[in-house]
């Protein structure tokens, strides 16, 4: 079982989707996640095993890899496209309450900002260590995020930006949520941003990673 | 305002010399992984067919005070390390590029369908788009200000160092109603999204430089990238 897991973690990690897919070469014709997932849940195991000892240490491999950059956006990219062919197979598992998610994140690019790479990957990355995302897009107002919160009692809110002239918004946002629940943790990142910055608004996290998102969450969930 | 009759262009992707190659380099598609330049033929093959890619510019006297920059007593407030690179300017040339809207729908799609890593080289391919489409209007800008005895900069944009994307509304001002079918939302973004807009500052003293990255906090520009990795 271990093994089968390990197998689902590496075709994660490095990207191979089925057997079909080309990439990664050394790996070429051999089983990818989609027909390891569909295996190991032939084999009687857990979803939830299944998402927490196989998808989710592929995908958090390839985070510290991309934190350290070691691989680029199209690699995690493959990985999440891996993750996702897994999941194909686990959703139904997931919709009936067959395995639990870790917790609710929500996620988008502050009010005045269109750009979403940043922001995807973090949520690739969210979702494939085992929390439901909720993505709200781009250019999002204060009250979108907690509007959307309250629906989510213990969800955490994700805020990105890319460009400097929108971490007004990003403190406008944290002032706003905070102000209508001082509980709720919002963590925040993007290109502009740093811990200083992260401190003067009063929001809970800052990570330059997606990888250090989901430590972030991992120790709320805890 | 709006009397100043803007200089409108239209490009084609062939006019663009847009290399797969580079696009493939930029997005950092690794040496291990698939080649992407079949797909990205395809789609530049269908953009060329269905994208509208244009852009304008007006040119008028201006001058930078303080750390604001002044056309027609209309003041951008763009900070100081925007306007210490025009501060020897006495006209601007005020320009707005876009590579059309089909090129982030035709993402939006396949990202929709699950296909990540494609819709993230549309992304990249638009973002080259309008940037190439640009240096094309900026070159246009330089001849016709050099038969007149003026040099230009480098182009800045609201939004990037301390200016405000606020700014866009006055930037759009000098512009008619939906030129070049380029829109403000609410919060001051246009759309569609692979826009470009700003000033170029143009005079007898001011200095272009080739590159400006020191400028820009973005770590994962894909120009930025692609200097690092050649220098």
């Amino acid at each position: 079982m271990e093994n089968l897991l390990e197998k689902i973690a590496t075709c994660i990690e490095f990207g191979k989707i089925n057997k079909a897919a080309p990439f990664p070469p050394d790996m070429k014709g051999e089983d990818g996640a989609d027909e390891l997932t569909q295996q190991a849940i032939e084999k009687g195991i857990a979803p939830g095993e299944i998402l927490s000892n196989g998808l989710m240490p592929g995908m958090e491999r390839v985070g510290v890899k991309f934190r350290e950059n070691k691989v680029f956006v199209p690699q995690v990219l493959m990985s999440a496209k891996a993750m996702s062919a897994a999941m194909l197979h686990l959703k139904p598992f997931f919709a009936t309450g067959a395995a639990g998610r870790k917790g609710t994140f929500i996620i988008g690019t502050v009010e005045g900002d269109l750009h979403d790479i940043g922001k995807n990957l973090v949520a690739m990355m969210v979702e494939g260590n085992g929390y439901e995302v909720i993505d709200l897009g781009t250019d999002v107002k204060a009250e979108k995020f907690i509007e959307t919160a309250e629906k989510y009692p213990n969800s955490v809110i994700g805020l990105s930006a890319l460009l400097t002239t929108t971490m007004a918004n990003m403190e406008k946002i944290v002032k706003s949520v905070k102000e209508r629940n001082a509980d709720r943790k919002v963590c925040i990142g993007g290109a502009p941003v740093n811990q200083d910055f992260c401190d003067k608004i009063g929001a809970d996290s800052y990570n330059p990673d997606p990888q250090g998102v989901v430590e972030f969450l991992n120790t709320l969930a805890s | 305002m709006k009397s100043v009759k803007p200089e409108h262009f239209r490009f084609n992707i062939s006019d663009l010399d847009i290399a797969t190659s580079d696009i493939e380099k930029m997005a950092r598609i690794g040496d291990e992984m698939p080649s992407y330049d079949d797909f990205l033929l395809y789609e530049l093959d269908l953009l060329n067919n269905n994208t509208k890619i244009e852009g304008g510019y007006i040119i008028q006297p201006g001058q930078i005070i303080s750390d604001e920059i002044h056309i027609n007593n209309h003041i951008f407030k763009a900070g100081k390390e925007v306007t210490h690179f025009l501060r020897k300017m006495n006209h601007a040339a005020i320009f707005i590029c876009t590579a059309g809207k089909e090129v982030s729908e035709r993402a939006r799609q396949l990202n929709n369908e699950g296909h990540l890593l494609e819709a993230y080289l549309l992304d990249v391919l638009g973002s080259v788009i309008v940037e190439q489409a640009m240096d094309k209007m900026q070159n246009i800008i330089k001849n016709r200000l050099y038969e007149k005895g003026l040099k230009i900069t480098n182009r800045y944009s609201p939004g990037y160092c301390e200016w405000n994307v606020i700014d866009q509304q006055l930037l759009f001002s000098f512009f008619p109603n939906d030129f070049c079918n380029v829109t403000l939302t609410e919060s001051c973004l246009m759309q569609p999204a692979k826009t470009v807009s700003g000033i170029i500052g143009a005079g007898q003293e001011v200095t272009f430089h080739k590159h400006v990255c020191h400028l820009c906090n973005s770590i994962n520009c894909i120009y930025r990238n692609t200097l690092e990795r050649k220098n």
